[in-house]
């Protein structure tokens, strides 16, 4: 999952990233509006989170000029005023939710999490399939029951499969979302997570189209 | 002395009163003068005629009370007396003297003599004496005398007729002052009217409506009001903008603290202090936002577009946690709020409700019987114990510390609506069995010109 993180405040930014970063998202930050907006086009985000003080384009001009051109990716905004009309202004020209700052970081985690359930049309955050649970909130894989270790990039494939069950998901499409911006990418270390994942999960969870792609079957 | 009425009428009747003064003496002085002149004079021409008199009958002097025949001798204690003496020492009188004689100066001067005497029965008398000598060669001294009570009782009534005069005349001088003063005064008075009239109106007063002697003043209080405007406004927005350099920080320090406490060190005590200082932030900002409204500006907002961002907005919060927000409320409603209080007011009341809900909040406004404004916000959560409903819109009250916030948001409502004058109340509510909070707010009548 890939989130743009548009906060103009470089410790605070860095902060995000972390976080967001250590729970298996993949994050890329713009530090003005410009930037925000140029990324938001550009790149096939999950979530963005969008300051609403930015500088060079305000949040709110970015977040209007990002849906008028058609972009329907969930956005949180972020607000340091306290006016509730900054943020039904921002709710009002079609952000998903908003957070005030000052915040914590779990309710923050929280939210981006709601998100991309909420995209993937999933009221739980648990996601389960034959034999496989996957929990969202805790990244924490099990097979039966029993907790199995994933790495980063593993679980990141995985959880972009299970949030779009019954999808194809091609190659492209899912280093677009596993990979940062301006990180290496390599289609081909794809099939390799795959292959982890088909001998940790059970080789039936995650199937492939050949020459197109991947998919985890919807749960009937 | 700050009153101009009180400072004008004081000295216009200041002036009336030395005016009256003076004009009293002066002119009480002079007909006094003039009165006694005219006494004098008629006691004078008396005086010839009994000259006159004599000088006709020195033979009989016996027919002297015939001769000076005027009536007024011939009534006793009439005032009017006349006594002619020769020089031998026979004195003839008017019957109005009765059995009293009037004492005769010493010596035998030619000259008229005035004097003021005792007169029958001690009465004051002025009287003229002269010894004349008639062509028959014989010498008299003639007399006549009137009395001085009459000449007292006509300055009496003169001094009265006066003084009655002046009276009118004060009284009037006065009442034409308080008229004076009442015109002089009315475009202060209307000035004041309009000051107090146009705070609730954006455009200023019109300076060529007012007497030249005003129109300065009106153009400084318009200036002032703009003044007072830009200066409320731009206070506002440094509060705002030191709301938001403060909490990016504050943020920052949030997360360090958290990363902090997941290696294990104790931040407990930082991040109470934290939260602290934020609710304080917060608390403060709203604080100076209530203090900051001017609830008298003619502000206005329509319901119709506030309270539908409202419902957009909260039917997207609500849908996020899977609950439902509906709005139900009559069209054309105005409410004496700004629109960006206002929205204050309700986003904080709705976000309140949306946290604690179990499934669905609703709004519903319309306008009550008296003309104000009624808007009643209800959820389907736990509400407020009866008990703790008071409690609930005072300062930073957390009823429950079992979900995140800073427990301002009743409070912060309870502020806003209070400085615009408006009223909120909590109950239990019937319908969905959670809280109910109802709002009375000012109606805002006539929609502004523009």
């Amino acid at each position: 999952m890939r989130i743009l993180i548009a906060e103009d405040e470089p410790v605070l930014a860095s902060q995000l990233k972390k976080t967001l970063t250590s729970e298996g998202l993949t994050v890329d930050v713009a530090i003005d509006g410009a930037e925000a907006q140029y990324l938001g086009e550009t790149e096939p985000y999950d979530v963005i989170i969008l300051d609403l003080g930015l500088p060079i384009r305000d949040g709110l001009t970015v977040l209007k000029n990002l849906r008028s051109g058609g972009n329907d990716t969930s956005i949180l905004i972020l607000t340091a005023r306290n006016d509730w009309t900054d943020r039904v202004d921002g709710l009002d020209a079609g952000a998903d939710d908003y957070l005030t700052k000052p915040f914590h970081m779990a309710e923050l985690s929280a939210r981006v999490r709601a998100l991309i359930r909420r995209k993937a049309g999933k009221a739980t955050p648990v996601f389960s399939r034959n034999e496989v649970t996957y929990d969202t909130r805790t990244n924490q894989v099990m097979v039966d029951g029993v907790p199995t270790n994933l790495t980063s990039q593993e679980i990141a494939v995985l959880s972009y499969l299970f949030h779009n069950s019954g999808r194809l998901v091609s190659r492209t499409e899912l280093s677009d979302h596993i990979y940062q911006h301006d990180g290496d990418r390599d289609s081909n270390t794809i099939a390799v997570f795959v292959n982890r994942l088909r001998k940790k999960l059970g080789s039936d969870l995650i199937e492939t189209v050949r020459g197109r792609g991947y998919v985890i079957k919807a749960t009937a | 002395m700050t009153s101009l009425r009180a400072r004008a009428v004081t000295g216009g009747i200041l002036w009336a009163v030395a005016i009256i003064v003076l004009g009293l003496a002066g002119l009480s002085s002079y007909l006094s003068s003039q009165t006694q002149a005219r006494f004098i004079e008629v006691l004078e021409t008396r005086h010839s005629q009994a000259v006159v008199a004599v000088s006709n009958n020195s033979e009989a002097a016996s027919d002297l009370v015939r001769a000076i025949g005027d009536l007024v001798y011939q009534v006793p204690d009439s005032g009017q007396y006349w006594q002619v003496e020769s020089a031998e020492g026979a004195i003839y009188a008017s019957p109005s003297l009765g059995e009293e004689r009037l004492p005769r100066p010493a010596g035998r001067s030619e000259e008229r003599q005035r004097r003021e005497i005792a007169g029958p029965n001690g009465e004051p008398v002025f009287a003229i004496g002269q010894w004349v000598t008639v062509p028959d060669g014989s010498t008299w001294h003639v007399q006549v005398a009137s009395s001085l009570r009459s000449f007292e009782q006509e300055q009496v009534v003169l001094r009265n007729t006066l003084l009655t005069a002046f009276a009118f005349v004060s009284f009037a001088s006065v009442l034409a002052a308080l008229m004076q003063v009442a015109v002089v005064l009315r475009p202060l008075n209307q000035l004041r009217q309009d000051v107090s009239g146009r705070w609730e109106q954006e455009d200023g007063m019109e300076v060529g409506s007012y007497p030249i002697e005003v129109a300065p003043l009106v153009n400084d209080i318009n200036t002032l009001m703009e003044r007072n405007r830009d200066i409320m406004r731009r206070s506002r927005r440094q509060a705002a903008d030191l709301a938001h350099a403060i909490k990016t920080p504050s943020a920052i320090m949030r997360n360090e603290l958290d990363t902090l406490m997941g290696q294990g060190a104790d931040v407990q005590e930082a991040r109470d202090a934290l939260d602290r200082l934020d609710a304080q932030l917060k608390r403060s900002f709203a604080r100076m936002r209530a203090d900051g409204t001017d609830a008298t500006l003619a502000v206005a907002t329509e319901l119709d577009i506030a309270l539908g961002r409202m419902q957009r907005a909260f039917a997207a919060i609500a849908g996020n946690e899977g609950k439902t927000f509906n709005a139900v409320y009559t069209e054309g409603l105005r409410v004496r709020m700004e629109q960006s209080d206002f929205e204050e007011v309700v986003g904080n009341l709705l976000d309140n409700a949306v946290k604690w809900a179990a499934s669905e909040v609703r709004l519903e406004a319309g306008q009550t019987p008296d003309g104000q404004i009624m808007i009643t916000i209800t959820d389907d959560g736990p509400g407020i114990p009866k008990e703790e409903l008071e409690k609930a819109t005072q300062s930073g009250q957390r009823l429950d510390t079992s979900k995140p916030g800073t427990g301002l948001g009743l409070a912060i409502a309870h502020d806003l609506i209070h400085a615009y004058g408006g009223k909120i109340i909590l109950s239990k509510d019937e319908a969905l069995g959670g809280l109910a909070v109802h709002m009375r707010l000012p109606f805002a009548s006539a929609k502004r010109a523009d």
